[in-house]
């Protein structure tokens, strides 16, 4: 793929999100649906490496590029990333004052609410292919509330669901 | 960002409580990563787009390399029976934790006055995504729009 589309591609999904994952549903649709250059699979593999590594959780998105175009992929989706953060600027010269007001705050609540429902969403087809069997189910339920309940870091659930998945495998 | 805190604004003094504030509060509707627009707005107030510009790399790069190393690793170990076994341990988790990132964005909504609103647009959205297909952007267009029109009564 023309590096340059990527760029364009992981742009449109960093543009349109407001943290974290919330990007991943665009990211789905557009390199697993529509273009076929992404598996589910290495998908699922780019979550874990960008909630494995420190930093945003948003870094995910520079291994979609890699993935999709080795070191200079990773370069466009790193770039990708970061191009939006530098929005806040004009925002901050022009707009400070307009934050607070309230149909502002109300329309960034709806888009994380919906963008809540857009993950669920793209969850479920990585879900049929990484849950094949009752341990891998359990290690999903089990990361859900380890995470939900003690707020640890993710390192602990990737490090925990590798050593159950290297029991199961043996 | 509440590390950033402490550092720039009690440790260094670099930043007022008041730029914090304003900074901290724009970096949420920032359309992206929310720490990476919160570290351009602090390097842009200190040292305007040279700071932005090395507050960016400096948050972005080094992780970025990692990530790119754990990904080589996956690739590396793809036809490795036992470390497939770990990575597919790590897979399943990964899809724990995006549950766990859609009720993050979920549950600070479900206030009191503002459950009901949470829950037709969360409903909403997934069903148009998974029964009819709908386009992500065509959603969070529509979410942002209702969010226009319909405020929580504690949004007023």
């Amino acid at each position: 793929m023309n590096l340059l589309l990527l760029y364009l591609l992981l742009l449109k999904a960093t543009v349109t999100s407001f943290s974290g994952l919330t990007s991943l549903p665009v990211i789905r649709h557009d390199l697993v649906e529509t273009r076929h250059v992404l598996t589910d699979r290495q998908l699922n593999a780019a979550v874990v490496a960008g909630r494995t590594a420190p930093g945003a959780n948003g870094l995910y998105i520079v291994s979609v590029g890699y993935f999709i175009g080795g070191v200079p992929g990773a370069a466009v989706g790193a770039l990708a990333v970061m191009t939006p953060a530098f929005l806040i600027i004009p925002l901050l010269r022009y707009l400070g004052a307009r934050a607070e007001r309230p149909e502002v705050k109300s329309a960034i609540q709806c888009v994380m609410v919906a963008a809540a429902g857009l993950v669920i969403s793209s969850t479920v087809p990585l879900a049929r292919d990484a849950l094949n069997g009752p341990i891998s189910i359990a290690i999903a339920i089990g990361s859900f509330f380890f995470l939900v309940i003690t707020r640890k870091d993710t390192v602990w659930v990737v490090l925990g669901s590798a050593l159950i998945g290297l029991a199961a495998g043996r | 960002m509440a590390a950033l805190q402490s550092e720039l604004v009690m440790s260094r003094g670099w930043l007022t409580a008041e730029q914090y504030a304003l900074i901290y509060g724009l970096a949420r509707v920032t359309p992206g990563t929310n720490l990476l627009a919160f570290s351009a707005a602090s390097g842009w107030v200190l040292l305007r787009w040279v700071g932005a510009l090395a507050s960016v790399l400096a948050v972005t790069v080094p992780p970025a390399m990692i990530v790119v190393l754990l990904t080589g690793g996956y690739e590396a170990w793809n036809s490795n029976r036992l470390a497939m076994a770990a990575i597919g341990g790590t897979l399943a988790a990964a899809t724990g934790m995006m549950a766990t990132s859609a009720w993050q964005l979920l549950a600070p909504q479900l206030k009191t006055g503002r459950w009901l609103r949470a829950a037709v647009i969360f409903l909403a959205a997934l069903a148009a995504s998974l029964r009819f297909g709908v386009s992500p952007i065509a959603i969070l267009g529509l979410s942002a729009l209702a969010g226009l029109f319909w405020w929580a009564p504690v949004d007023l």
